[in-house]
C-alpha cells in the first residue's frame, strides 16, 4: 500500500534522508519514529508528493500521489499545521475540504465528525477563537471527512490533553480495525507501543531499526529480571554472585529484591547459578521491555 | 469537474474576502476616495472638456481601483495562505496546483472587480451631482469598464499569486511594499493622463484588451513552473 524504495532527499546537497526502504501493508499503523531532526516530516511530505525525492521512490497504491490528482482523495491528512482557516467557522472548514474531496451526504458528516471532536457546541464559532487542542481535534475531523482509506498523522497527539489524546488513539485503533491505513510519525513512545503494528526508528536520516514492535523488544533490548529473594542475608549472597557473572551487565539491589540486566537471555541459567549455591528465591520475573528502552539504546548506538 | 473545483475555492476565497470586515472597509473606503476625487476635477474643468475629462477619469481611476484592490486581496489569499502553512494541506487534496491557483485568482477578481464597479457606479453619480450637463461612460469607457478592467484584474491577481506561491517570504514582503509604492506614484500621475487634449478612445481600449489578454496568457504559463517543493520549501 504504502512502499518506499531507495529513498533519499537533499537540501541544497545536504543529506536528509537517506537510502529508506520500508512498506506498510493495508490495515496497519505504522509507527516512525526518531528524534528531532532526524527527516520524519520530510519523508511524510516526499509520500505525500509535496517534496520530489532526489533518488529512489515513493509509491501509495502503487502510484505518485503528487502527480496522481485523483488518488489523493484517498489520503487523510493531517500535518503540523492543522490546515485549518481561522476565518472560517469549524463548520465552515469542514465543508470547505468535504467539498474539496466531494463528499456525498456532506452535512451528516460534518455533524457526526464535530460531534466525534466534541465541538458541537461551538461549531459556528470562528476557529481563530480556537484552543490549539481544539484546533488540533478539528484537524482530525478535516482529515477523515472524505473516509480516507490511508491517514498520515504527523504527531497528532501534540497540543492535547489526556482524554484527548486517548480520543486520538481509539480513532486510530477504530481506523485501523476498517481495514485503513495508518502512518503515524511520532514522539510519543507509549502512544506508539500501545497502538502501532509495526515500527521504524530513523535517526539522522537513516532507518535504525525497523521491525514489528514486539520483534524489536526482544532484537534490540538486553534482557532484565527482577529476583526477589527470602531474606536479606540471601539478598547479599545472590547480590555479590550476580555481580560476578559475566553475562550479568549491570545489577541493582533493593531491599530484597535485585534487578539484573543481562549480555543476552539467559534465564534459565542465572536461576541454576543461584539455586546451584543454595540461594533462596521467592520470585523471579522477566521485566516488559518498554518501548521506551529499545528507541533509547537504537538511537544511542547509532550516535555512539 | 476541473471547473467545479474551481469554482469551490473561488467562492471559498470570495466569502473569506467579504467576510473580512477590515479588508472590505479599506476596499470600500479608497472606491469612495477615488468616486469623491472625481468632484473637484468636474467642477473646475470647462464646460466644453468636462465629458472627455470624466471619461479620461473613469478610464484610469476604474483601472487603477481595481488593480489596487487586486494587491490588496491577493495578499490575503496567496501570501496568508503560505505563511499560516495551509497551503500545505490544500496542495494533499485532489486539486491540482493550478486548479488551486485558478480557483484563487477567480475569487480575488470577482470580489476586486464588484468594487471597481461600484466605484465607476459612484463616480458616475458624484460627478453628475457637480456638472450641469448629464455625464454618462462613452462606448469605449464602457467596453474598458465590461473587459479591460477584470482583465487587467485577473491578470495583477494572477500574477501577484504567482510571485506569492514561488517567492520566499522575505522577498514577498519586499514585493508587497514596492508594489504599494508603485501604484501610489501612478496615481500621483493622475494629472498627466487625463489632462486636456487627450481622449481615451476605442484605440487604446482595444490596445489594453489585448496587453492584458497576452499577459494572462503568459503568467497561465508560468505556473507551470510552479511546483508543490517550491511552495513547501519556500514557507518559511
Ligand atoms: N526545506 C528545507 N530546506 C533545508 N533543510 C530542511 C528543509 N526541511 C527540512 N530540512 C532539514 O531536514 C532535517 C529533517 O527535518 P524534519 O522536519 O524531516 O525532521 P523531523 O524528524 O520531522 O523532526 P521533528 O521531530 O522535530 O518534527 C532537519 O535537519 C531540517 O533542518
Ligand atoms: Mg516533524
Amino acid at each position: 500500500m504504502i512502499e518506499v524504495r531507495d529513498l533519499t532527499k537533499k537540501f541544497n546537497g545536504k543529506t536528509v534522508v537517506n537510502g529508506l526502504n520500508f512498506q506498510v501493508q493495508e490495515g496497519e499503523i505504522f509507527g516512525y519514529l526518531g528524534p528531532n531532526g532526524a527527516g520524519k516530516t520530510t519523508t511524510m511530505r516526499i509520500i505525500l508528493g509535496l517534496l520530489r525525492p532526489t533518488s529512489g521512490k515513493a509509491l501509495v497504491f502503487g502510484d505518485d500521489l503528487g502527480s496522481n490528482d485523483e488518488l489523493r482523495r484517498k489520503v487523510g491528512i493531517l500535518l503540523d499545521n492543522d490546515g485549518l482557516y481561522d476565518g472560517l467557522s469549524a463548520c465552515e472548514n469542514l465543508d470547505y475540504y468535504a467539498q474539496l474531496c466531494n463528499v456525498p451526504d456532506r452535512e451528516e458528516k460534518i455533524r457526526d465528525l464535530l460531534d466525534f471532536a466534541g465541538l458541537t457546541k461551538r461549531k459556528d464559532d470562528k476557529v481563530g477563537t480556537f484552543s490549539k487542542g481544539m484546533k488540533r481535534k478539528l484537524g482530525l475531523a478535516r482529515a477523515m471527512i472524505h473516509d480516507p482509506d490511508v491517514l498520515f498523522l504527523d504527531e497528532p497527539s501534540s497540543g492535547l490533553d489526556p482524554e484527548a489524546q486517548r480520543m486520538v488513539r481509539d480513532l486510530i485503533l477504530h481506523m485501523a480495525k476498517e481495514k485503513r491505513t495508518i502512518f503515524l510519525n511520532s514522539h510519543d513512545l507509549d502512544e506508539v507501543q500501545k497502538i502501532c503494528s509495526k515500527i521504524a526508528i530513523l535517526n539522522r536520516g537513516t532507518i535504525q531499526a525497523y521491525d514489528r514492535v514486539e520483534n524489536l523488544r526482544n532484537k534490540f533490548s538486553n534482557p532484565v529480571f527482577e529476583i526477589t529473594l527470602t531474606d536479606a542475608a540471601n539478598a547479599k549472597h545472590a547480590f555479590d554472585l550476580l555481580q560476578s557473572l559475566d553475562y550479568v551487565s549491570d545489577c541493582k539491589p533493593d531491599g530484597l529484591g535485585i534487578t539484573a540486566t543481562l549480555k543476552e537471555e539467559n534465564y534459565s541459567n542465572i536461576l541454576n547459578e543461584l539455586v546451584g549455591n543454595g540461594i533462596k528465591v521467592e520470585e523471579a520475573k522477566k521485566l516488559a521491555k518498554s518501548l521506551e528502552d529499545v528507541y533509547l539504546d537504537v538511537v544511542k548506538e547509532d550516535s555512539s | 469537474m476541473t471547473l467545479s473545483k474551481i469554482f469551490i475555492v473561488a467562492k471559498k476565497e470570495m466569502m473569506g474576502i467579504i467576510k473580512t470586515k477590515s479588508q472590505m472597509l479599506v476596499g470600500l473606503l479608497f472606491a469612495m476616495w477615488f468616486s469623491v476625487m472625481t468632484a473637484p476635477v468636474v467642477k473646475t474643468v470647462d464646460e466644453a472638456a468636462v465629458f472627455d475629462t470624466f471619461n479620461n477619469l473613469m478610464f484610469y481611476f476604474v483601472l487603477m481601483l481595481g488593480i489596487f484592490m487586486a494587491y490588496l486581496f491577493s495578499g490575503k489569499v496567496f501570501f496568508n495562505e503560505k505563511r499560516e502553512g495551509n497551503i500545505e494541506t490544500l496542495l494533499c487534496t485532489p486539486l491540482s496546483l493550478r486548479q488551486i491557483w485558478s480557483g484563487k485568482v477567480v475569487g480575488v477578481t470577482i470580489v476586486a472587480y464588484l468594487i471597481a464597479l461600484l466605484a465607476a457606479v459612484l463616480m458616475t453619480i458624484i460627478a453628475n451631482i457637480f456638472s450641469t450637463s448629464m455625464l454618462l461612460p462613452s462606448p469605449a469607457i464602457l467596453l474598458h469598464i465590461v473587459l479591460v478592467v477584470p482583465a487587467f484584474i485577473a491578470t495583477a491577481v494572477g500574477l501577484l499569486g504567482f510571485g506569492h506561491l514561488l517567492l520566499g517570504m522575505r522577498e514577498n514582503q519586499i514585493i508587497n511594499i514596492s508594489i504599494f509604492i508603485v501604484i501610489f506614484f501612478a496615481l500621483s500621475l493622475t494629472k498627466n493622463v487625463i489632462g486636456a487634449g487627450f481622449v481615451v478612445s476605442w484605440i487604446e481600449v482595444g490596445v489594453l484588451l489585448m496587453v492584458a489578454v497576452l499577459l494572462l496568457a503568459l503568467i497561465s504559463y508560468l505556473t507551470r513552473y510552479l511546483s508543490k517543493e517550491r511552495i513547501v520549501t519556500t514557507i518559511t
